[in-house]
């Protein structure tokens, strides 16, 4: 498959993100490979080690990744949800395995350019298992009419001793009407790391999400940082979740919020909970500007207070 | 100090509390020379950083009566910003840590002439002896040390060329070894023809000063030579052995004053 059969305006909105397309084109670069044209797979590619399987359905896909035991693989599994079309509805249910000893980072990419009304829907459940290095990337693109209405939902398992690093970044373009939500069931001595930008840039976007980590085995440790702006009239919410259901287990929540212009809202509800003596939870979080002594220390380089701001604000939603 | 115009100049400052209740730094007046290396010396609490704040502009700190002189030009009433791109620039005590900001990018905020702009951070990361191709790609964040936070700050100081560098206690939460290391680089700073106003409480940091301001307690007591500042200084703290120590050679010599200056300031001092 070359560049030119598939949709120009998605593959560009990966070059925003510092994506190369190569990667996501099947019969190029390395790692396995989904790639979908609205509700069309137009493409599909395995590696050793990694089972990909999708199907079609009426609104979407059904899609299956299995990552065989012990299979350790440095190139990214590529998971490309594109739509160029303004309307319609894509559904997407992702049932994603990664087997015992395994290393992998999935590097997910939902573009959808020209979204004037658009359906995004997912449904995913993942499941990690013993001693594994999991890492998922997602990040979206939804054109710059806030047109698009998305509304992931995951249910992900992590396995005993096992590291989970979760990456979404919502923050080219404009979002949208976006409902997130993400639970990580996390089991003994396994550590989660999750970290959610988002750029609220208009009054027609709305960006709710919704992160939770329950830790259930005894040492689970888990950290979530929620960072996310909110420009005229944009608005987002926050929840950042984290309940301590085990002995000795650790847990904490980070949300910082920046509010730009009258009319834009930034909402955090940290829960936490902790029901063992041992266990500890914690949470921070901060709304509204940026602290005076930051703004302060660039403004000393000769920079506006707006160009200031916007520094910051580049800094804090960069992508890692 | 020269007759010539200073490059900064302060005349008559007081500085409030932001409730304008309390005065913290009382009728102050003194210049810094162009090119040179001035230290502001006194204890903690005295009004230094306030001094140091308040000729960088920051919102809280505006003098209520005097003015602020830079370059010939009255910069009382201009903003943080507006004196920055008139060349005056200050690196803090306490650094911020910003997760996400790139060392690359923060020096490179500063710098005005975008020409070989990478050529220019080397630049600056070597003069405060860090390997660029270690420090470049990474944040400004927690992963960085105090002390490597601190040379960061410099650096970025350095790569916008300012005229006059304000530097905020930058000895603090340093040890020995770190300390001589700055000496050095206030040293290459001056070499580069900008002109330094170093903040601090130790005095023999301020042994680097060419020019020294005496603050105690909200006054402005003195402002000399570095060395009679420094004799100044230890007589209202009752330093003297300390004084004698610091301030001469193994032959009993200082070359900026006879032996019995430092007697003679200690007696006007009630510190016999």
């Amino acid at each position: 498959m070359t560049n030119s059969e598939y949709p120009e305006d998605i593959l560009r909105s990966l070059e925003d993100y510092n994506i190369n397309i190569q990667d996501f084109m099947p019969g190029h670069g390395n790692g396995a490979k989904l790639l979908l044209d609205f509700n069309k797979i137009k493409g599909l590619e395995q590696v050793d080690g990694v089972i990909l399987k999708g199907r079609e359905i009426e609104n979407g896909i059904v899609a299956d990744i299995i990552i065989k035991e012990g299979t350790k693989i440095e190139d990214p599994v590529h998971l490309c949800f594109g739509v160029n079309k303004e309307t319609g509805v894509q559904e997407i249910f992702p049932r994603i395995i990664a087997e015992d000893n395994t290393e992998v980072t999935l590097q997910a990419h939902c573009s959808f350019p020209n979204a004037n009304g658009l359906i995004h829907k997912m449904f995913g459940h993942f499941y990690v298992g013993k001693n594994c290095k999991f890492a998922y990337n997602e990040t979206h693109y939804h054109g710059e009419r806030s047109g698009a209405i998305v509304a992931p939902v995951a249910y992900i398992y992590i396995g005993e001793g096992s590291i989970f690093e979760n990456n979404f970044n919502l923050t080219k373009g404009t979002p949208g009407k976006v409902k997130i939500m993400i639970d990580i069931y996390a089991m003994k001595n396994s550590v989660i790391r999750s970290t959610i930008r988002a750029f609220g840039k208009s009054k027609n976007d709305s960006i709710r999400i919704r992160d939770s980590v329950f830790l259930e085995g005894e040492n689970a440790r888990s950290i979530i940082k929620m960072k996310a702006a909110a420009r005229d009239g944009g608005e987002v919410l926050m929840y950042g979740i984290t309940e301590g259901n085990a002995p000795k287990c650790n847990g904490h929540v980070e949300c910082n919020e920046i509010v730009l212009g009258k009319g834009s809202i930034c909402r955090a509800r940290p829960f936490i909970r902790a029901i063992d003596p041992t266990s500890s939870v914690s949470h921070e979080a901060s709304l509204g500007r940026f602290p005076q002594k930051w703004l302060d220390e660039l403004q000393a380089k000769g920079l506006t207070e707006e160009e200031a701001t916007d520094i910051l604000i580049e800094a804090m939603l960069r992508e890692t | 100090m020269d007759s010539c115009l200073p490059l900064l100049e302060l005349k008559d400052i007081i500085i409030p509390t932001l409730d304008k209740k309390q005065i913290i730094l009382n009728q102050t007046s003194f210049g810094v020379e162009e090119g040179s290396i001035h230290a502001i010396i006194g204890p903690n609490g005295s009004g230094k950083s306030t001094l140091a704040y308040t000729i960088m502009g920051l919102g809280n700190y505006k003098p209520s009566q005097g003015s602020i002189i830079f370059d010939g030009i009255d910069i009382t009433n201009l903003n943080i910003t507006e004196r920055a791109n008139l060349g005056i620039t200050l690196a803090w005590q306490e650094p911020a840590r910003i997760e996400g900001l790139s060392i690359q990018r923060y020096i490179s905020l500063g710098i005005k002439n975008k020409t070989n702009i990478n050529e220019k951070i080397l630049e600056a990361l070597q003069i405060v002896n860090l390997e660029p191709e270690k420090y470049i790609n990474r944040c400004i964040d927690e992963s960085l040390s105090g002390g490597e936070r601190k040379r960061i700050e410099l650096a970025a100081a350095i790569a916008m060329r300012p005229r006059l560098i304000l530097l905020d206690e930058p000895d603090s939460g340093l040890d020995m070894i770190v300390i001589e290391d700055f000496l050095n680089i206030f040293n290459k700073i001056k070499a580069l023809d900008m002109t330094i106003l170093l903040i601090t409480h130790r005095e023999d940091i301020g042994m680097v000063a060419d020019y020294g301001t005496l603050i105690w307690r909200g006054e402005h007591l003195l402002t000399d030579i570095f060395p009679k500042v420094m004799v100044k200084y230890c007589a209202r703290a009752g330093l003297k052995e300390f004084c004698k120590r610091t301030l001469f050679d193994e032959n009993g010599e200082c070359p900026a004053f006879d032996r019995d200056y430092i007697d003679r300031i200690f007696r006007e001092e009630g510190r016999e």
